[in-house]
């Protein structure tokens, strides 16, 4: 995958979360109206390819504006990747050669690589993750699981630390998976198939739609380091 | 303009700390009054999770989200409202139980008063703890707060 085609790619999908997210915020109080109606019509000319760069900056200003009408991301992760990939791609866009460009798209790949690593190894030195218990306190009283029904998953402890152990060792050993590019693409298919699970239990649709448009810059990462 | 790319840093230069720990998890519970003096007792839980959700139901949620996006942006409101409690982020939650009233066509204009409060769940030896870390003061139910 070269580069101009990785970021075109990144840029569409990139364009289609956010106009997902937007749309969210069409029945919200009209104050949020005011910011994320501006907001669909930048994705849409994102997506187009329309002035790229300029709209690129336009929805990094609007971005700011947006953080600052909430006091901070409205949706935690979801917003932080969707907002580090887009000013990715408005410094892209802006860079005089191309060594820079690949400089900043390495850095939004590294950062995708970093955004399974970092969550493992938070988890593998926790022994409340190692044992089964954080993931049972997330099913038995936190706020995430979407309805009461799935609160039954804290009652199968076995189950729960499976699961604890597959996600922890998945995501400690992602960065391996760019060795060829067969293993990322499995790698990715996994990563993938693990948000649409935390998009289905936990409701965490955004997340998922974002990280798919960062995955792009990966799959360039990979080709750029090992050319296969 | 300088504050919002102070809150710009951290999604460029990220911690990806998901899930580390699991905190206690705040509910919000909200209460109408008739009079500031009215010392009623039935609070009730903003946007309780349904008992269960069809396949369809979960199947169009992953495109079309938004309540429980904005449940999941009140669930950070209350977390800043122990950290770093503000006027802006009580009135932020104050808005939206009043949205939500208005939206499900509540009797709100019967109502004077509401008050809020933050009950954070966490895990004990023999079960759950509830903890009411935070209750507002009583606000008028100005519908003018709501647009």
């Amino acid at each position: 995958m070269n580069l101009e085609f990785a970021v075109r790619l990144t840029e569409i999908m990139l364009g289609f979360a956010f106009l997902q997210q937007s749309l969210e915020h069409i029945a919200s109080p009209r104050k949020e109206q005011i910011l994320f109606f501006p907001r669909v019509v930048l994705s849409f000319l994102l997506i187009i390819g329309f002035q790229t760069p300029w709209v690129c900056l336009a929805l990094v200003i609007l971005g700011l504006f947006i953080l600052h009408r909430f006091q901070g991301p409205y949706n935690g992760g979801s917003d932080r990747m969707g907002l580090l990939i887009l000013c990715c791609l408005c410094l892209i866009s802006f860079m005089p050669n191309l060594q820079w460009q690949e400089y900043i798209f390495g850095y939004l790949a590294l950062q995708v690589m970093l955004s399974y690593f970092i969550s493992g190894w938070v988890k593998i030195v926790n022994p409340e993750w190692r044992n089964g218990r954080a993931l049972k306190d997330v099913f038995l009283f936190s706020a995430y699981p979407v309805a009461e029904s799935f609160r039954k998953f804290a009652d199968y402890p076995r189950l729960l630390g499976l699961a604890s152990w597959g996600v922890i060792l998945f995501e400690l050993a992602f960065p391996l998976t760019l060795l060829t590019q067969q293993t990322l693409m499995v790698g990715l298919g996994i990563a993938a198939a693990f948000h649409l699970a935390n998009a289905w239990l936990f409701g965490l649709n955004r997340f998922f739609w974002i990280w798919l448009a960062s995955y792009p810059s990966i799959l360039w990462l990979q080709t750029r380091i090992f050319g296969q | 303009m300088l504050h919002s790319l102070q809150l710009l840093l951290p999604a460029l230069i990220p911690s990806w700390r998901f899930f580390d720990v699991i905190s206690p998890s705040p509910r919000i519970e909200f209460i109408l009054l008739k009079s500031v003096q009215d010392a009623g007792d039935q609070w009730h839980q903003l946007r309780p999770n349904p008992a269960r959700l069809s396949f369809t139901t979960m199947l169009h949620r992953l495109l079309w989200n938004p309540d429980w996006n904005e449940s999941l942006f009140l669930v950070s409101c209350a977390e800043r409202m122990i950290e770093n409690p503000t006027k802006d982020t009580e009135q932020e939650i104050l808005d939206r139980i009043k949205f939500d009233l208005k939206k499900n066509g509540s009797q709100v204009r019967k109502i004077n008063y509401l008050q809020f409060r933050l009950v954070f769940i966490s895990r004990d030896r023999d079960g759950l703890r509830k903890e009411i870390l935070f209750t507002s003061a009583i606000h008028p139910c100005a519908e003018d707060a709501v647009s």
